[in-house]
């Protein structure tokens, strides 16, 4: 009844649907999964990380831990697994049968190696299945195999470099992605690295090494397995600014193209992601907590965006923020003081606390009236008050250069 | 009486929302909205793809946002947490922030011209569905378009402005035509219609069946409401009797008090408080406005030489349940009391008028139809409370979304033309 939007992309020379493609990870780690996945109406998967048939994968339960609170369970989400126990006699296999069924959508795959010739080996045999597009993990928080075992390749420039190449070398015109972490001192030199090595391009990123919790009471660390624990893969929205980072600073200063992924949890961190410079966004974590039918909203959400906002395509989105981010001291000093609507105001008291106590005392409370009183000669306008209310009731408002304007979350 | 929420309370009720999977509210919807996906959207601020998820499952949704009784909120799982996530509230937040005619697409209207006879809930459910499919709906509507919600649901609960938007809005690009004309045989129509849809409601209402009921000073339920939504005085007095403990009972009663505060008005209703089927919502609404209540009375007999002097009734005690579930009253001997009225009001249910000649019935005078909704007339189908007796307004949209899936099939020759 209503017009659908075109939402297609290109991706190096792939056509996508639509932006959204299933990260490599337990959601494409089964044929029948990945293949109600693409039935679903995602545009695409990556199969999880596979690798040569002699590297045996040991899996060890339970295999994952969240925090966040009660409403939505799932803010970070934690996973001590590691690559597909499926080995590349298998994903070929289901490479194959899953482009026979969707010859209109991306089937790409994941590859781990020790080996020069385990990687090419991969690629080759990957390319003669039909594979769209091949990804290398360079970022299993679990550590890779090979060179510095233990160690995650993308932390490595000289590794990143070489290894890179061997992939390439083997898969010629196969667009070949490289998934990094951020975990690492510059990642702008990674993502040279990357492109030196001839990638075509860098998918930005892996899950974020981190401890989730530890039982108070027992002292045992999330998820427990008998007793011990160790650092988990974190994924989720809780690192979607980490991702945004990671993106903005690789697409400031790397031409090379970007599959964004990490913390994508709905259409506007889609968005988001694609404003700081990635072509294409992939999921997993939302998949996993909500299923597949999410993609419905994926979908819905930035069709509207897109004609809310008079874009043609979703490709011209991509890179549209980078032109808006400065560092520190190149930033203007606006005149800044927090503005109270009053209408909207309920009284809570809550940016009194953060101004008063976190912030300059700049906010008077009223008990009997139950309202704040903002004093704009002792504002700065450092924005936390805004941060705490819970109706929007704040607002910043700037001048600079005699021209007003309004700072305002919108969410 | 229900408001329209704010944007922030919109967000934290979608929020309550726990996205289940196979959500129970989506089966107990009788037009199947797919409640989970549409709070989804609000979640994530998607409010026009929202918008197009429930009107495309309900063509009646606007209204059902305010009406609906929220099957859909009887079964909610959060219930087990805490409370029911207000699903119909957020309907009504979408439909007040959204605009239905954004990015609408219709087809050609190329196929077969198909007769609506009744242009309430489940006709123009039924003209709305044909539409989308290519088929061209002549509605035939003898009254005002809308059927109940224009013409009787006090202008307190839904008001005026209210009604036009999605009827005017299935009315304007919907509709190839709405004919005023009431149809009292199929015969009657041009012709040129490759089907027909019966979906004339319940005209008539049920007598009380106790003596001088046709006294001067009593009067029937919709013929007060309808008189009030038309903007004329209502022909009550100063005290009151409303006998029924359904909605129209209790929507009459509030009406009436709400047009005459000093008025009193008095429901008087043969069962228990715990057993009135009306729903809650209104009860409510009707007790802040001062309507009373006389439970366990059962009417005897109206007293009044020239008019209404006032009733009789006998206290009433609860036996054994009947097939609805409900205890049934029975009369406790010697107990009559006298209540003085001026005005008895009788608000015992609705029933169908005997047009459409030909046509099977049932004894109580329901149109009888197969699975395919046809009626014993080949290619004339029947749906909506005309068929399944005084129901909702979202099952009557329901109606008339699969009736219009027959009717095609039936055009197509794949249903019931053998
Ligand atoms: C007072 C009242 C309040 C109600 N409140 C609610 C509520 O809050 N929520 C809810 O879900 N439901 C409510 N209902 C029930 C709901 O209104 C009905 O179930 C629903 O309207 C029935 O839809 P329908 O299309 O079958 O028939 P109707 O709504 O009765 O429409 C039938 C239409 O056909 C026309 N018509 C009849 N005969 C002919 C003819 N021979 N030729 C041409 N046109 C004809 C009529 O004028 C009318 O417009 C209420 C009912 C009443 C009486
Ligand atoms: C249980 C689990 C297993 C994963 N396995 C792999 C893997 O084998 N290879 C890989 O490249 N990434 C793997 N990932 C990472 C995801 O593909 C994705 O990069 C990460 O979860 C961040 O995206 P998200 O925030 O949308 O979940 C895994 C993630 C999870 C949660
Ligand atoms: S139409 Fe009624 S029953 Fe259906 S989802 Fe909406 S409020 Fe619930």
């Amino acid at each position: 009844m209503y017009k659908e939007k075109d939402i297609s992309i290109d991706f190096l020379g792939i056509h996508l649907e639509n932006p959204f493609v299933l990260s490599a990870a337990p959601p494409t780690d089964e044929l029948e999964i990945a293949y109600d996945g693409l039935k679903a109406g995602w545009a695409g998967v990556i199969l999880k990380t596979t690798s040569v048939e002699n590297n045996p994968v040991l899996l060890k339960y339970p295999m994952m831990s969240s925090f966040g609170p009660q409403g939505r369970k799932v803010t970070g989400l934690g996973n001590i697994d590691l690559i597909s126990q499926y080995h590349i006699d298998d994903i070929e296999k289901r490479v194959r049968i899953l482009k026979e069924a969707f010859p209109e959508k991306m089937i790409g795959a994941s590859i781990m190696g020790a080996r020069k010739e385990d990687w090419q080996n991969l690629v080759w045999r990957l390319k003669k299945a039909g594979v769209d597009l091949i990804e290398c993990s360079f970022s299993c928080p679990q550590g890779s195999m090979g060179e510095a075992p233990g160690r995650m390749l993308a932390q490595s420039i000289e590794a990143t470099e070489k290894v890179t190449g061997w992939v390439k070398e083997a898969a010629e015109d196969t667009p070949v992605l490289i998934k990094i972490t951020p975990q690492v001192t510059d990642i702008v030199e990674v993502a040279h690295a990357v492109k030196r090595g001839g990638a075509d391009g860098i998918t930005a990123s892996n899950t974020i090494p981190s401890l989730v919790g530890i039982d108070i009471n027992t002292f045992e660390p999330y998820p427990s397995l008998a007793g011990k624990g160790g650092y988990s893969g974190l994924s989720g929205p809780a690192i979607k600014p980490l991702t945004l980072r990671t993106i903005a600073e690789i697409a400031s200063n790397v031409d090379i193209v970007i599959s964004g992924n990490g913390g994508a949890f709905s259409w506007r961190d889609a968005v988001e992601i694609m404003a700081v410079g990635a072509s294409n966004v992939q999921f997993c974590t939302l998949p996993m907590v909500y299923g597949f039918r999410t993609i419905r909203d994926l979908k819905s959400g930035l069709a509207h965006y897109l004609m809310d906002m008079g874009f043609d395509s979703p490709m011209d989105i991509i890179g549209k923020a980078i032109q808006n981010i400065y560092s520190h001291d190149e930033l203007p000093s606006p005149y800044t003081r927090a503005e109270l609507i009053g209408e909207k105001c309920i009284g809570c008291g809550l940016c009194f606390d953060a101004c008063n106590d976190g912030g300059h005392r700049a906010i008077a409370w009223d008990g009997n009236t139950r309202r704040p009183n903002i004093d704009e000669e002792k504002c700065v306008g450092c924005a936390m008050c805004m941060q705490v209310c819970p109706v929007d009731a704040i607002r910043m408002k700037e001048k600079i250069d005699d021209s007003l304007n309004y700072f305002v979350i919108r969410r | 009486m229900q408001t329209t929420l704010s944007r922030e309370q919109a967000l934290l009720e979608a929020e309550r929302c726990l996205y289940c999977y196979d959500a129970p509210c989506e089966k107990a919807c009788p037009s199947a909205v797919p409640v989970s996906d549409f709070i989804y959207s609000i979640k994530t601020g998607n409010l026009k793809g929202a918008m197009e998820i429930i009107v495309e499952a309900n063509p009646l949704i606007d209204i059902c946002g305010i009406l609906c009784p929220a099957f859909c909120q009887d079964v909610c799982t959060r219930k087990q947490i805490d409370s029911t996530v207000r699903i119909r509230a957020l309907h009504r937040y979408i439909m007040e922030n959204t605009d239905m005619e954004e990015n609408l697409e219709i087809p050609e209207a190329t196929k077969e011209k198909v007769a609506i006879v009744g242009g309430g809930p489940a006709g123009l459910a039924c003209a709305r569905e044909l539409r989308m499919m290519g088929y061209r709906p002549y509605i035939f509507e003898k009254k005002k378009i809308g059927g109940i919600p224009a013409q009787e649901v006090s202008s307190a609960r839904f008001s005026e402005g209210r009604a036009d938007r999605e009827i005017g809005f299935i009315k304007k690009h919907f509709a190839i035509d709405v004919i005023n004309k009431d149809v009292d045989s199929i015969d009657e129509l041009a012709n040129g219609y490759a089907a027909v849809f019966i979906s004339t409601g319940l005209a008539d209402e049920q007598d009380l069946g106790i003596p001088r009921e046709a006294l001067e000073g009593v009067y029937k339920a919709r013929e007060i409401l309808r008189d009030i939504k038309d903007g004329r005085t209502s022909k009550a007095g100063k005290r009151v009797g409303v006998i029924g403990g359904g909605n129209v009972a209790i929507e009459v009663a509030s009406a009436l008090k709400a047009e005459n505060p000093d008025r009193d008005v008095e429901v008087i209703y043969r069962r228990g408080m715990k057993e009135i089927k009306a729903f809650p919502d209104e009860i409510e609404e009707a007790n802040e406005l001062g309507v009373t209540f006389q439970f366990m009375a059962i009417p005897k007999e109206i007293r009044g030489t020239d008019k209404v002097e006032g009733i009789v009734v006998t206290r009433a005690h609860l036996g054994e349940p009947d097939e609805s579930g409900r205890r049934q009253p029975e009369p406790v001997p010697d107990s009559d009391f006298f209540i003085p009225l001026d005005t008895v009001v009788i608000a015992v249910g609705q029933k169908a008028d005997k047009v459409f000649p030909g046509i099977q019935r049932k004894e109580n005078g329901l149109i009888s139809v197969d699975e395919n909704m046809m009626t014993s007339v080949k290619g004339v189908f029947a749906g909506g409370d005309i068929v399944r007796g005084a129901s909702t307004i979202v099952e009557c949209a329901s109606d008339g979304k699969k009736a219009a899936e027959k009717i095609a099939k039936y055009i197509e020759g794949s249903v019931g033309n053998v």
